[in-house]
């Protein structure tokens, strides 16, 4: 074959190529040799000389494929309507792949001289063109073309009657009845609307939709009302989401036979439309009690069918929400016993333990179900009793429950269980709004333990600690450290105490030791420093330390907390020898009965100097534990004569009476709750300084919104207290009001 | 803390008659503060023995939470926290309780 441009003689050469075409469309045997002679020919008209002949080739192509389909046409309609659909889907088989090959024959005609003249795919996809128009006047590659012919000799005129018989198919494999046109054919022909458009390259889908998926989808959702409406009748909702769940899956399964893929979820959402969000009333109805019973499966469902209306969730998602909430009251209502701290917190978690659990099993851990837990366990931690008269406990439980686990306790719990516990304790503090109170109570019982050395374990200690640093940041923190800090401080002193006494060749004639803790930082109430006359053995050592702690200090005062001490004494007058561990009072008192067996409340309480409230308290702890005795059923403060039990016996040598001391008494927490407000103010005052610092200037209510996001970490302080902070601040000039607006500070440096 | 054996051997050494009760040990626990007429800082008014509300506010993240924020006594015997004093003689060189000329008896260690 020779590519040089030549002379060609139209008629001759296109009666040749006509003949192979009729050949590659019906797809009959072409030769190679054929197919390779007529490739040249198309060649040859192309580029023939003296004036190429492509667009008269063209012309009588798009001619001859006009009337082939036309006699198509006449073809398929000859069997009558109920062989029609079938009819069509045979042709349409064979002309989709004849047209493929007829669009090889012309490779060089479709690139050459169409695409040459043709806009750019660029153009067309983001230019202003519209493709339909594109189609008219504009030559097609031949491939196109075919289809183009094919769509409107075929398509146009059978369209609504092919769609009506699929539609009838398709209503037959509904109703689960045979099939009286090939499933196949029915496929394929709903499928051709989609590939006569492949050569678009935008909205290539809409001849389908136009012309079967509307009418498909508009016939489908009569069909779901009516379903729906027939399911409705057994007035069951259990029952009513299981059909509706079976019958979108059933739809989606119809649609991946018949359909094309993009046409899926549009028929699930019509179910949906139809079967679900027509009646959400009907599936509300059931709510209460599915959730109220915890019928997993029926919430599954719920949630599976109302996920996909949009809002459709929240009546479930409140429901769920009520129902945690409420679980959660009853499990910590009226709590009785020693042990409602623990009962509380355990309780607690048990409930937010079965719902995230529950949440994640039937809800997925769906983020709207897991922000009710979170609302509903805000909601029962902080809830105040009494319809709010009386205050929120939780912190104050939760405290207690976390100082019952560091406690050194004789009850054989393993020290990761302890840890396990603490852990868990973790998930109630984040819900607890008022977290500053919780640390006045936590911090209380952390004074207490260190104090009297009831501390189970110091790692527990520290890694509880930073815990709450983790959850609240450093400065929540910050008054629990500088307790550990006084503690080691303590150790460091004692120390260089005991070298100073050895260096100075000095003999306390006890063995002492001391904490020296920093006021302030130590929540030990108003620490009522009561009258004490000290006895004798003592003098020395409380001398010889002031005198070693004055000499490194300075400025230093140095207040003894007596009801805080502890003595060991040796009791040698019984049967056999005892040690006691006994707090400095009640040592006082054993220690005045060495020259005497007899004393009355009067002679004893003058020489202490102890008040009424220490000595009876202590007293009451010494007759109780039976080394003294009393003469009188009551111990009355004057009156009384106590005397030295001379036949104490107790199997244990050690011991200690400690009934006095650890007791959180009501006035305590009442303290507690009142120390809290100083606090508040203080903490908020500290905030606005800091925020003031490093804007210099701000606006009233920016500055109330940066303080509030500040505290929000450990209390959630009102206005109206940031306010009165604000106020107190301007007095003490740390800020001022600017010169231009009264809602308006700038910092004083 | 220390060891117990040597009251004991004591005791034994000195051969007294034994008495009823001898005290072994004593944890005693004692609270430091400073030694102010008054607990307030007229300053800032906040507790001497906290930190003034400057060095509250720029809460230093050195090591558990303690603040070098100490006390300092003029000669006229009134207190302030030293940050507040030092930014205060500034202005007014005289103690603002009690208007006498300030200068500074002793700090707090
Ligand atoms: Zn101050
Ligand atoms: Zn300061
Ligand atoms: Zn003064």
């Amino acid at each position: 074959m020779s590519l040089k441009p030549r002379q060609v003689d139209f008629v001759s050469t296109w009666e040749a190529i006509q003949e192979t075409i009729r050949g590659v469309i019906t797809l009959d045997h072409v030769p190679r040799t054929v197919w390779n002679d007529r490739f040249s020919d198309v060649y040859s008209l192309c580029v023939a000389h003296p004036e190429p002949l492509a667009d008269r080739l063209y012309t009588e192509t798009q001619q001859y494929l006009a009337d082939h389909t036309t006699q198509l046409l006449q073809k398929v309609q000859a069997d009558g309507e109920h062989n029609l659909v079938k009819n069509y889907f045979h042709v349409w088989s064979q002309y989709s792949v004849g047209s493929q090959y007829l669009h090889s024959l012309y490779l060089y005609l479709n690139q050459q001289h169409i695409r040459s003249q043709k806009m750019s795919d660029a153009e067309i996809i983001y230019g202003s063109a519209d493709p339909s128009t594109t189609n008219q006047g504009e030559q097609m590659e031949i491939g196109e073309l075919a289809l183009h012919v094919w769509t409107a000799n075929m398509i146009w005129p059978l369209g609504s009657r092919l769609v009506k018989l699929l539609l009838e198919a398709i209503e037959l494999d509904r109703a689960g009845q045979p099939p009286t046109i090939p499933l196949e054919a029915v496929r394929g022909t709903i499928l051709s609307f989609v590939e006569v458009q492949a050569y678009k390259k935008k909205a290539h889908l809409h001849l389908y939709i136009e012309l079967f998926e509307d009418p498909f989808l508009n016939d489908s959702g009569e069909h779901f009302k009516r379903d729906a409406a027939l399911l409705l009748q057994e007035k069951d909702v259990s029952m009513y989401m299981e059909r509706v769940k079976a019958k979108i899956e059933e739809e989606l399964f119809r649609a991946r036979r018949f359909l094309h893929a993009s046409s899926l979820p549009k028929v699930a959402h019509r179910c949906e439309l139809h079967m679900v969000a027509d009646h959400l009333q009907f599936l509300y109805s059931e709510c209460q009690n599915m959730v109220k019973y915890e019928k997993k499966k029926d919430l599954s469902n719920m949630y599976h069918l109302l996920k996909s209306v949009p809002n459709a969730l929240v009546v479930l998602v409140d429901t769920v929400f009520d129902h945690i909430k409420n679980q959660g009251l009853s499990a910590i209502h009226n709590l009785q016993g020693e042990s409602i701290h623990i009962n509380f917190v355990e309780n607690l978690l048990t409930v937010y333990k079965k719902y995230k659990e529950l949440i994640k099993e039937v809800f997925k851990s769906d983020q709207n179900f897991m922000g009710a837990l979170d609302k509903a366990c805000n909601s029962v931690i902080n809830h105040r009793p009494n319809d709010g008269r009386s205050p929120c406990r939780s912190p104050e439980l939760l405290a207690k429950y976390c100082d019952t686990l560091l406690k050194k306790s004789s009850k054989g719990i393993s020290e990761a269980e302890v840890d396990e516990k603490l852990s868990e304790s973790i998930i109630i503090f984040k819900y607890i709004d008022d977290k500053d109170v919780f640390q006045k109570f936590y911090s209380r019982s952390l004074a207490k333990r260190l104090i009297h050395q009831q501390t189970q374990s110091m790692d527990a200690e520290e890694s509880m600690i930073d815990r709450l640093k983790q959850a609240c940041g450093y400065e929540f923190t910050s008054k629990l450290h500088r307790m550990f800090t006084d503690m080691s401080v303590s150790t460091d002193l004692n120390n260089k105490f005991q070298a100073f006494i050895k260096q100075e060749d000095i003999d306390l004639g006890i063995n002492f030791g001391i904490y020296v803790l920093q006021a302030g930082a130590w929540p030990l109430g108003q620490a009522v420093v009561t009258p004490f006359a000290l006895p004798q053995q003592l003098e020395r050592s409380v001398q010889m330390f002031e005198t070693f702690y004055h000499n490194r200090f300075n400025g230093r005062k140095l207040t003894w907390l007596h009801h805080l001490c502890q003595a060991e004494l040796k009791l040698s007058y019984l049967r056999k020898p005892y040690v006691v561990t006994v707090q400095t009072f009640q040592m006082a008192i054993l220690l005045l009965f060495e020259k005497t067996d007899a004393l009355t409340c009067k002679e004893i309480r003058e020489t202490l100097q102890l008040n009424t409230d220490q000595f009876k308290r202590h007293a009451v702890s010494l007759v109780d534990s039976k080394l003294l005795l009393s003469d009188t059923e009551e111990i009355d403060e004057t009156e009384t004569t106590l005397r030295l039990n001379m036949d104490y016996s107790n199997k244990r040598t050690k011991f200690r009476i400690t009934a006095a001391i650890q007791k959180e008494t009501p006035h305590e927490v009442e303290q507690t709750m009142n120390s809290v407000e100083e606090d508040r103010k203080m903490y908020l005052q500290a905030a606005i300084v800091r925020i003031m610092k490093s804007r210099k200037v701000l606006k009233h209510n920016l500055l109330i919104q940066e303080v509030y996001a500040q505290s929000k970490v450990s209390f959630a302080p009102s206005v109206q207290l940031i306010k009165k902070c604000i106020e107190s601040l301007i007095d003490k000039q740390y800020i001022e009001r600017t010169p231009h607006s009264s809602e308006e500070y700038s910092y004083v440096a | 803390m220390a060891d117990e054996n040597e009251n004991e051997k004591m005791d034994n050494e000195n051969q007294k008659p034994e008495k009823m009760f001898t005290l072994k040990k004593w944890n005693a626990v004692a609270m430091w503060s400073w030694d102010v007429e008054c607990d307030t800082c007229a300053i800032c008014r906040v507790q001497v023995m906290d930190a003034c509300l400057r060095c509250q506010a720029e809460s230093k993240k050195d090591s558990y939470g303690k603040q070098d924020c100490v006390v300092v006594w003029g000669e006229c015997n009134h207190s302030f926290h030293y940050c507040c004093m030092s930014l205060w003689v500034k202005q007014n060189n005289r103690c603002p309780l009690c208007q006498q000329e300030w200068s500074i008896q002793r700090m707090g260690k």
